[in-house]
């Protein structure tokens, strides 16, 4: 289930036409209340390559991300998805979509082991009469190549997860959204918790996903990162995108200017 | 099982398999495995050595009889404490499930149908139980509290007090025959737990039971509905009481109006000797039923030994508490 775009190259920045625009938000808007957390927010994520978000606290990230994810329905605009709009109601439709998303608490069963973490609610089963009962075999082979295939660093396949380092935690959750996802996953702050080591394993994890035709759109804080990762970065503020460029374009420096509004961008 | 493959990554793990080794025998999990066989084995010892009438085949045959209810009481705990939660209205409905049995029994109606209608009483307050916690989203602590005073007053006021007396031989054939030596009550038991060893290893549901019960917002994000999958863990955690309550009817003869507390707890007991989890996402089914089985040989044991019946309780008590210290003390 992962194999279908393996073919892709990461980094294909050459081409602009429609075909390659896997993601497509235009002038969302996302009300609470009076607060406005969204006032009309437009961006686009190219298929194969990693997109990233920036902005401060409170600038709209986690409420756009959360409109893709289809934990929230925006109230105006739209988001257009391979080219069709699509209306996602909760987050089961943005998964029927194809579109996985690794949050940033990771929501993983520490007492599970990873095998049963990776099937959740999706398992595998037999069908015996009027019973079905769990492929519990295939499943921890299918687990096991696809780790194995993403040469993420898990003890084993049967541990349980609270037994697994941050990191380890992560990149299961990361296998997880990989695993489901036909097309996109979205990331957000995936390293906000880890350590540098752990960080680098992550990062190294997010770019095979991207070499095996992944379309990947992740919410940083970390510029650096940004700068490691991404192809193309979007920058928000108080509730709208006010910029994006190609990330080789920008500086570190210039990033930090655009986010806290020193420098100005044409979008 | 994980043997296989361990490929230590981080320079921690790096130190060899012999103090990997070491460090699963450390693990609250391997504890929380072996503490219901080995402290089993440990008295079935003692008590052998201090009584020669304790491991003879009519005494073993007994003592297992006698578990079948603590037994199966413990199978329906566990699926409560599962989910992070429990059932105080477990004994309770095996007096309610006696009593409405008994009522069905006056209006003449056949046994089978006597018995359909306690192990329905049972599902009837697991489902009340579940839809208080699951939907209503009141602490399963409070509300099972509550379901206990309100089981027991249906029960009272349902048979007045008055025991029903059933004297099938159908019935009291399961308390009093056996198969190999093995009585028929707990051969049921056993196939009780058979089959709910399947449900929580080999279904979806199973699965879904810890899932739950180990992380509830996690297993929201995944798309697990939660209030209905704590709605049939209860009403699982009811069907035993509801089972519970026939086999009592068989074993004693008539209804028993009044709440046995004894049996409570038992059944939590039984399910911490067992390394289920009190805080939700990990059980077994062979630990509550081996806990079950060895506080029914302590008590008889102690009673071989002619120590007085106001002992067990003390006895059951302090075994738990220790039982409880030693997997908590292994984080």
């Amino acid at each position: 289930m992962t194999d279908n775009t393996r073919s892709r190259s990461s980094f294909d920045n050459g081409a602009t036409g429609a075909g390659d625009i896997k993601v497509e938000v235009r002038d969302v808007e996302k009300l609470f209340g009076s607060i406005v957390a969204l006032r009309g927010a437009n961006l686009t994520v190219r298929k194969g390559e990693v997109t990233a978000i920036v902005g401060d606290n409170g600038a709209g990230k986690s409420t756009l991300v959360k409109c893709l994810t289809g934990l929230y329905v925006p109230d105006g605009g739209e988001i257009i998805i391979d080219g069709e709009v699509a209306h996602f109601r909760n987050p089961d439709d943005a998964r029927e979509g194809g579109i996985e998303t690794v949050y940033q608490d990771l929501a993983l069963s520490d007492q599970l082991s990873v095998w049963q973490n990776m099937f959740m609610s999706r398992e595998l089963v037999r069908r015996v009469g009027p019973f079905k009962f769990l492929r519990r075999k295939e499943m921890k082979k299918q687990a096991k190549t696809l780790v194995e295939d993403l040469a993420v660093t898990v003890p084993s396949i049967t541990n349980s997860v609270k037994r697994l380092s941050g990191g380890q935690r992560q990149a299961v959750a990361i296998a997880r959204g990989v695993m489901w996802a036909k097309g996109m996953i979205i990331l957000d702050e995936p390293t906000a918790a880890l350590g540098l080591r752990e960080t680098a394993q992550v990062e190294a994890l997010i770019k095979r996903t991207v070499d095996q035709g992944q379309t990947v759109l992740i919410v940083s804080h970390n510029f650096e990162q940004v700068k490691r990762l991404s192809s193309q970065v979007w920058v928000m503020r108080a509730g709208q995108v006010v910029g994006g460029t190609r990330t080789v374009d920008v500086t570190n420096e210039e990033l930090v200017g655009m986010v806290t509004g020193a420098i100005q961008l044409a979008g | 099982m994980t043997a296989e493959t361990r490929t230590p990554l981080l320079p921690a793990r790096r130190s060899g398999r012999v103090k990997g080794l070491a460090k699963r025998f450390g693990t609250e999990e391997v504890w929380a495995k072996a503490t219901a066989p080995v402290a089993l084995l440990a008295i079935v010892i003692l008590f052998s050595i201090a009584s020669p009438r304790f491991f003879t085949a009519a005494n073993l045959s007994g003592m297992l009889a006698d578990s079948t209810i603590p037994v199966v009481l413990a199978l329906g705990a566990t699926f409560a404490v599962a989910l992070a939660g429990i059932d105080l209205s477990l004994a309770a409905t095996v007096a309610l499930g006696s009593v409405t049995m008994g009522l069905a029994y006056q209006q003449g109606w056949p046994l089978i149908v006597c018995v359909l209608v306690a192990i329905a009483t049972g599902v009837a307050v697991g489902a009340f139980n579940g839809v208080f916690v699951g939907w209503v989203r009141i602490p399963d602590f409070i509300v099972t509290l509550g379901t206990l005073s309100l089981v027991m007053g249906l029960a009272l006021i349902l048979s007045t007090g008055v025991p029903v007396q059933m004297r099938e031989p159908a019935l009291t054939f399961i308390s009093t025959q056996s198969l190999f030596g093995i009585r028929y009550n707990i051969l049921i038991a056993i196939g009780i737990a058979v089959i709910l060893h399947v449900v929580l290893f080999h279904t979806r549901f199973g699965t879904h039971l810890l899932a739950v019960g180990d992380n509830a917002d996690a297993a929201k994000a995944m798309g697990l509905k939660v209030a209905r999958i704590k709605l049939a863990g209860y009403m699982l955690c009811g069907t035993m009481g509801g089972v519970a309550a026939v086999l009592l009817t068989s074993y004693i003869g008539s209804s028993q109006p009044a709440a046995n507390t004894d049996y409570l707890l038992k059944a939590i007991a039984a399910v911490v000797l067992g390394g289920v989890s009190l805080f939700g996402g990990r059980a077994t089914i062979i630990g509550p039923v081996l806990g079950a089985i060895l506080l029914t040989f302590l008590q008889s044991g102690l009673t071989l030994l002619g120590v007085s019946a106001f002992y067990s309780p003390l006895v059951i008590g302090i075994v738990v508490i220790a039982a409880a210290t030693l997997m908590r003390g292994r984080k």
